[in-house]
């Protein structure tokens, strides 16, 4: 029986994708585990495995066109299969891969096919970044999970157990626009999200494509969002609408800092190492965060989750985007581990290389401007993180010490906090123990 | 009727008091002198017998218009209507149609209590094989009146007692409205409200102007006009841009002909919907003589401002 290969669900936001580039042609021969297809999605570029061996027999979707979750994208043909008689039986793509839908409806309309495609067949593709459990679910799962890809449950089981009531047109517009419904708070009878809801969600964006400033003489642009930029701008301003953000500044003097990493690196000169500022941030945040696992924490809406171990999330702006990798377990890292793990983070962040799995699961998240030279920021929380940290630039300022002004290296840090679930006093115990460990970096060790 | 009689000599009319008394709400005034005894026929207090006797006409040629004084009166000869006139073309296999026309004042008509005011349109709509409709303006009851007069199949016309004496814009040049056709009879793009004859006329019109002054709310407002078959195409069309919908009666509400209209509209339209449809209907109660308790019984302009805001999530 030929296989066939469908667009995969990476993400729980992913809802359709694209394949970048086929890896084979038609007519090549193919191994189990060998690589078929780069895939993007709303955040990365993955590369696809074949679970099958065979002969490619089609390629059904075209580079770079954007298709549904469950669309198929190829079939090979295994065994003694011809791979033309295959092809044949294709005959021409089917509509949900050939183009993309119109509509929703007709997304629902696909995706029952596609479903049970999943079910059926034996093979499927899967993110080859070793993590087979992730590509098991997602894929062994299909028929049951095909349907919450295409269509926005009505009713959505998330930690809390949390149940969206929302009126039907509001679900149809939310589908159409790609607005995540547990983003939007009901206006109507016991919270139900009502179409008003759903279309004061869009105002915002509206508003400013209603008025653009008058034309000059320059040539203005219009740029279509990418994928990741629609990403960005839908899950930050759920979180600053749904998030009753706080924000706490603390000025640490960070001139010993400085001085021990000077030292540290002309020590790790030959390992040609360099410890950046940075990271001593982050061990010192991981430590803190240990400290007050009320910030290492997440919160579901009606439960709150606090973790033992420190998952820091790391902000590294890209070209056109942001993305958030999370360097895991850092709390027991050293700062030779911590160096070399994020530069390799950020490296492949860069590339839009990173897996799945290294952009989710974080505890809380730091967003670094230092080497901009920005003075003090306040940064956007990261759901379900409860906080996130926003490290600005060390710099030479007067400071009174003793009744005198000298010149110290000083930095702002600013938290920002929900505080639903963290209450000021408890955000400023955490600032206070960062402020220490960082004044006086042997704190760390003890 | 006159019209249809001078065009075609098989239209009669027939029932009681229509010729001598010139119609219990003289609706026939005149006719039995232009047209004569024979085609202007009397009968005693026999709605069984006269059904009947139409839809034997009927089924030999003949396209009788029946009249009944009050459609409350009509439930000793449902047999004649639901099983005879309704089902002949089918049973005899198209052997005979059953071109007839059964008028008369339907539903509550003040003060005639509970054996009196009967709504029939729900136990008629639901029958296959008949045409319902139920004109809500004079210009409506006559192009529909003679449309339902040429209709090869049984058409139930419903009109009120309480209509009778409406004046309103007919023109003097001939005219047919097309039956299975709703009239968008005000446009609006916040609430769609969905209603027909009597009710239409006598409470829905001024709660959609109530609506508009004090609420400033838009209703679109869609009479119906055929019961059966529904006209469901224009109400969802209507549905797709206001998201929301009122049905309005005079029927009580279980099983009542709004109940029909939901069906009807729930899937087709799920998805367009905002709110769920509200139905503003009567109390599931006797008809009462009591005049202020009649009132209180039947759907009224406070009643269906507050089904629109529930609606509107006002």
């Amino acid at each position: 029986m030929p296989a066939e290969i469908t667009m995969p669900q990476l993400s729980d936001t992913m809802t359709e994708g694209a394949v970048v580039k086929w890896l084979k042609k038609e007519g090549d021969k193919i191994a189990s585990g060998e690589k078929i297809a780069e895939v993007e999605t709303d955040k990365a570029v993955m590369e696809m495995e074949s679970f099958d061996a065979g002969v490619v027999a089609a390629l059904v979707a075209a580079e770079g066109q954007k298709v549904p979750v469950g669309s198929l994208l190829a079939v090979i043909a295994t065994g003694s299969e011809n791979p033309a008689e295959v092809k044949k039986k294709i005959g021409s793509p089917a509509p949900a891969a050939a183009s993309p839908p119109a509509s929703r409806r007709e997304v629902a309309a696909s995706r029952k096919p596609a479903a049970v495609a999943a079910a059926s067949a034996s093979s499927f593709a899967r993110a080859s970044s070793g993590e087979i459990r992730e590509a098991d679910d997602v894929v062994g799962h299909g028929a049951t999970r095909q349907p919450a890809v295409s269509v926005p449950p009505v009713h959505h089981q998330d930690n809390g157990g949390e149940h969206v009531v929302v009126s039907p047109v509001a679900r149809r517009i939310a589908a159409e626009k790609n607005i995540d419904l547990h983003a939007l708070r009901g206006s109507g009878p016991g919270g139900r999200i009502v179409k008003e809801d759903v279309l004061a969600f869009q105002s915002p964006a509206a508003a400013t494509a209603a008025a653009p400033p008058p034309p000059g003489n320059g040539q203005s642009q219009v740029i279509p969002l990418t994928k990741m930029r629609a990403a960005i701008a839908r899950s930050l301003l759920a979180s600053k609408q749904n998030i009753p953000h706080f924000y706490e500044s603390i000025d640490v003097d960070v001139e010993d800092l400085v001085k021990l990493r000077a030292e540290l690196n002309d020590l790790l000169e030959p390992e040609k190492i360099r410890l950046s500022l940075g990271d001593f941030l982050a061990k010192a945040v991981a430590a803190a965060l240990l400290r007050h696992p009320a910030l290492n924490a997440t919160f579901s809406g009606s439960e709150i989750t606090r973790y033992a171990d420190v998952h820091l999330g790391m902000a590294v702006a890209i070209p056109d985007g942001l993305i958030v990798p999370v360097l895991r377990n850092i709390h027991l890292m050293g700062l030779k581990e911590i160096r070399r793990r994020s530069v390799d983070l950020v490296d492949r962040a860069r590339a839009q290389r990173l897996t799945q799995d290294e952009m989710t699961g974080g505890t809380f998240t730091v967003s670094n401007l230092g080497t901009f030279g920005i003075r003090e920021f306040v940064a956007i929380i990261n759901p379900p993180q409860v906080g996130i940290l926003a490290i600005a630039a060390a710099e030479k300022r007067p400071v009174v010490r003793n009744d005198q002004i000298v010149a110290r290296t000083m930095m702002t840090l600013t938290l920002s906090a929900d505080h639903r679930v963290v209450d000021g006093s408890t955000a400023a115990d955490f600032l206070k123990t960062l402020k220490t460990l960082l004044e006086q970096p042997g704190m760390m060790l003890v | 009727m006159t019209e249809e009689m001078e065009r075609d000599e098989n239209v009669f009319l027939m029932g009681e008091e229509v010729a001598q008394y010139h119609g219990a709400y003289k609706v026939s005034e005149g006719m039995l002198e232009k047209f004569g005894p024979r085609r202007i026929i009397d009968t005693p207090i026999s709605e069984a017998g006269f059904a009947g006797l139409g839809v034997g006409a009927a089924c030999c040629g003949l396209r009788p218009i029946i009249e009944f004084m009050s459609w409350s009166f009509t439930l000793v000869c449902l047999d004649q209507i639901v099983n005879n006139a309704a089902n002949v073309r089918y049973m005899s296999g198209g052997q005979f149609t059953v071109p007839i026309v059964f008028r008369g004042g339907n539903g509550i008509a003040h003060q005639l209590g509970a054996t009196h005011s009967h709504r029939l349109e729900s136990v008629c709509a639901r029958i296959p094989g008949l045409v319902v409709v139920a004109p809500s303006t004079p210009y409506d009851a006559k192009g529909l009146l003679k449309t339902s007069i040429r209709c090869n199949d049984p058409v139930i016309f419903l009109e009120s007692e309480k209509m009778l004496a409406e004046k309103g814009e007919v023109p003097d040049e001939e005219y047919l409205l097309p039956i299975g056709k709703a009239n968008i009879e005000r446009p609006g793009a916040d609430v769609t409200i969905v209603s027909y004859g009597r009710p239409l006329q006598r409470v829905v019109r001024p709660a959609v102007i109530a609506l508009q002054q004090e609420q400033g709310i838009d209703a679109e407002l869609i009479d119906v006009r055929t019961l059966r078959p529904l006209d469901v195409d224009t109400i969802a069309q209507s549905i797709k841009k206001t998201n929301r919908c009122v049905i309005v009666d005079e029927d009580w509400g279980y099983c009542g002909m709004g109940s029909g209209i939901l069906l009807k509209l729930q899937k087709r339209c799920f998805d367009d919907l905002d709110a769920p449809i509200e139905y503003v209907h009567s109390d599931e109660i006797p008809v009462p003589f009591s005049h202020p308790l009649e009132e209180a019984m039947m759907p009224s302009v406070d009643r269906i401002v507050a089904a629109v805001k529930e609606a509107c999530y006002r």
